[in-house]
């Protein structure tokens, strides 16, 4: 006997149906996904950072060990959607025009999946825009111009590349989180001085320091600027200056060698009975110095990236980290073993992202597509790549303190500072300078 | 702080005094210009940051004692071997061929050095750290700076005791002073400029040895020196002691004073004094003509 249907179990057959269509439509869509093969040679990952030089043993070796470290990791864990990571590690001396070349050869002739690369802002200036213009996806690890990603002027358009990322935050967020420390711990300072190396960095860096204090603390007076040559071995002459000048507070993005020799000369010289430091990058140093690092210095970490922070009961991967990068290496890991996690933890999440939407292996572009909006979680927090293709990070300064636990100087537990990326980093279509022009007083 | 600009200043100088001296000998007996004269004082760096690592806990003295004599015997030894095969068949060639020869052999030494040490800093700190600092007119003063400065004060007096008052130092300065004519009086040529190019390049690894208790020794750490040293060459005169004692002391003061109160001219009136002299006096302040 024929049923009526009525208008009640029509909807429900017709909602059922469509329900089951759409079941099968994303069923069918997977299905498709799951039949489109995923190649089982390896990925071929070139990871680039100085591994000789001045750079090599702050920077350049503690980034490559990461890289080793998360690519054995990974391997063991399968691999990416399980093919296995190929790391060729390269060094980054010789200069941007060696670097140039040498990224030439690896997207051209040895056809790398991607290159995660560049401590020298100088390399990352001359080497990013080739990715668009040989088509070979980069991802800039540890470099920090705030000019790589952004327009002269805002508006500027983004992304600037559109296969070229920087996957850690630049400079301009060290200097404004310093900015503001110093404001927090030092509201009356009076006297300011800097001391930087004679090239891009060492200028930028206290650009956009000078920027920010001045807005930050207007009483604040500039009393000295001095920019030495890179790799200067005596700085005799700076610190007498600098103990001349008056200074309270000394701002220096020196890193590497230069730093370590300006801190052994100044604390010889007797230049932190009168001032302190701020140094833009400072957080490796009581590492490499040991217990000769002085203490009561504002460090930057490049980020919230710091072995004690986040605290390992509250973050694990931060202790999961250090633990395994200690046990391997000897050292804790400084902040470019943190970027050197983000660059190839990004091109991990973003071939996964992006496979799990189009299904396979994904291409080049569509990995990209996917790196250009993506959040994960990394040892330091999050990390977001934004639509401008630069990574927005929370920074953390902190105040060095000798303890009983460890043979150097720690960031003070008690005086930890962590400002939220979105205080510290201009919006994306927006010039660092002009935001913090923007700043109320 | 005048007197203690003042000290820096003579710090300075000390130092570019001790890697400067060499390349004028050199200059000034042989006729070379020798580019690798900065990778001689990097091997002596990173000797000395050698045995300074392996002598940690002995006194700061003996450090450095130990570490300056290999650094100087090894710049030595690689100085010779240099002379020997390398730019002996160049002495005759015209000036560019021994530019181009001095040039590679400076690539050569720093991949060797990369080679031997890695390409790693390498931290000598220690007799730094443990001489410690004084108070100087109420400023805090490191004592080691002291010390190059002495150290300096004895080689230098060594030298003109060497150049004065031997017979092989009066032979040198023969030479400097007419090559063609030394050679005829039968002056021996070869083995004196062997002696010059080992002694030369002995000072680059001294003044290399004493740098790295305050500088980690860094690959490309010559090239910096090597400028200065030719700023220092060019000011005081080809081969002359009291040219680059002169050129130092000048070179040291202007950077110490012009850093303390026009900071960025540190270079540039470092520069413009070497052109200045080039223009008004080319043979330097107290070369030959």
């Amino acid at each position: 006997m024929a049923q009526k249907t009525n208008r009640r179990q029509f909807l429900k057959m017709a909602g059922a149906a469509g329900l089951g269509a759409g079941a099968v439509s994303v069923m069918g869509t997977k299905a498709l996904a799951a039949k489109k093969s995923i190649p089982k040679t390896p990925i071929k990952v070139a990871a680039i950072s100085f591994l000789s030089g001045p750079a090599a043993g702050p920077f350049g070796i503690p980034g490559d060990n990461a890289y080793k470290m998360m690519a054995d990791v990974y391997n063991k864990q399968g691999g990416i959607l399980g093919r296995k990571i190929d790391l060729i590690s390269l060094d980054e001396a010789g200069g941007a025009k060696t670097q140039v070349e040498l990224a030439r050869k690896l997207i051209l002739e040895d056809k790398v999946d991607v290159i995660l690369g560049y401590i020298s802002s100088g390399d990352c200036k001359a080497v990013l825009p080739l990715s668009d213009e040989l088509g070979g996806l980069m991802l800039a690890y540890d470099c920090g111009t705030h000019v790589l990603m952004e327009g002269k002027k805002s508006p500027y358009k983004t992304p600037k590349f559109q296969l070229g990322f920087r996957t850690s935050a630049h400079l301009g967020q060290d200097n404004i989180a310093l900015a503001l420390a110093i404001k927090k711990y030092m509201p009356d300072v009076k006297k300011i001085a800097g001391i930087n190396q004679d090239y891009a960095w060492g200028r930028d860096s206290w650009h956009i320091f000078e920027l920010a204090i001045k807005k930050l603390l207007p009483q604040v007076e500039i009393v000295k600027t001095l920019w030495p040559k890179i790799f200067t071995t005596d700085y005799t002459a700076h610190i007498s200056a600098l103990q001349g000048s008056g200074a309270q507070i000394i701002h220096s993005s020196l890193w590497g060698g230069d730093a370590v020799t300006f801190i052994k000369q100044a604390k010889a010289a007797g230049l932190f009975k009168q001032a302190k430091m701020a140094m833009s990058r400072g957080e490796p140093y009581p590492q490499e110095l040991g217990a000769e690092f002085p203490e009561g210095q504002f460090l930057c970490c490049a980020g919230a990236h710091y072995f004690l922070y986040p605290a390992w009961d509250k973050w694990p991967l931060n202790k999961w980290f250090v633990s395994e990068f200690k046990k391997r290496y000897g050292k804790y890991p400084t902040y470019p073993s943190y970027h050197a996690y983000q660059a190839i933890t990004a091109y991990k999440t973003a071939v996964e992202k992006a496979s799990s939407l189009v299904g396979g292996w994904p291409t080049m572009e569509q990995t990209a597509k996917a790196m250009g909006n993506l959040s994960f979680e990394t040892p330091s927090g999050y990390c977001v790549i934004n639509k401008d293709h630069n990574a927005r990070e929370d920074c953390l300064v902190g105040i060095s303190k000798m303890t009983k636990d460890y043979p150097f100087p720690i960031l003070d537990p008690q005086r930890l500072e962590v400002f939220p990326s979105f205080q510290v980093n201009a919006p994306a279509g927006l010039t660092t300078e002009e935001w913090i022009a923007g700043w109320k007083s | 702080m005048g007197l203690i600009y003042a000290l820096n200043g003579l710090y300075f100088a000390a130092f570019l005094f001790l890697t400067s001296l060499g390349l004028s000998i050199i200059l000034g007996v042989m006729g070379i210009l020798n580019l690798a004269h900065g990778s001689l004082y990097a091997i002596g760096g990173f000797v000395a940051a050698y045995f300074i690592g392996m002598m940690t806990g002995s006194p700061a003295v003996l450090m450095l004692v130990t570490a300056a004599a290999a650094a100087m015997v090894l710049a030595g030894a690689v100085g010779l071997v240099m002379e020997t095969t390398l730019l002996k068949p160049m002495y005759k060639r015209p000036l560019e061929y021994q530019l181009l020869i001095t040039f590679g052999i400076l690539m050569l030494i720093e991949d060797l050095i990369k080679l031997v040490f890695g390409g790693e800093s390498r931290y000598a700190s220690a007799p730094f750290d443990a001489m410690g600092s004084i108070e100087i007119t109420g400023h805090t003063y490191p004592v080691y700076f002291l010390f190059v400065m002495g150290i300096t004060a004895l080689a230098g007096l060594f030298i003109w005791w060497l150049m004065a008052k031997t017979k092989l130092g009066i032979m040198l300065r023969a030479i400097e002073m007419d090559r063609d004519m030394a050679q005829a009086m039968g002056i021996p040529m070869r083995r004196l400029t062997v002696v010059a190019f080992v002694l030369g390049a002995a000072l680059a690894g001294l003044g290399g040895a004493l740098v790295v208790p305050t500088t980690p020794a860094v690959l490309g750490m010559g090239m910096d020196v090597l400028i200065m040293a030719f700023i220092v060459v060019v000011i005081g005169g080809l081969g002359s002691l009291k040219g680059t004692l002169v050129g130092s002391l000048l070179v040291g003061l202007t950077r110490s004073f012009t850093v303390a109160f026009y900071a960025e001219l540190e270079m540039p009136l470092l520069f413009m004094i070497a052109v200045l002299i080039l223009v008004v006096k080319p043979e330097g302040l107290f070369g030959q003509k």
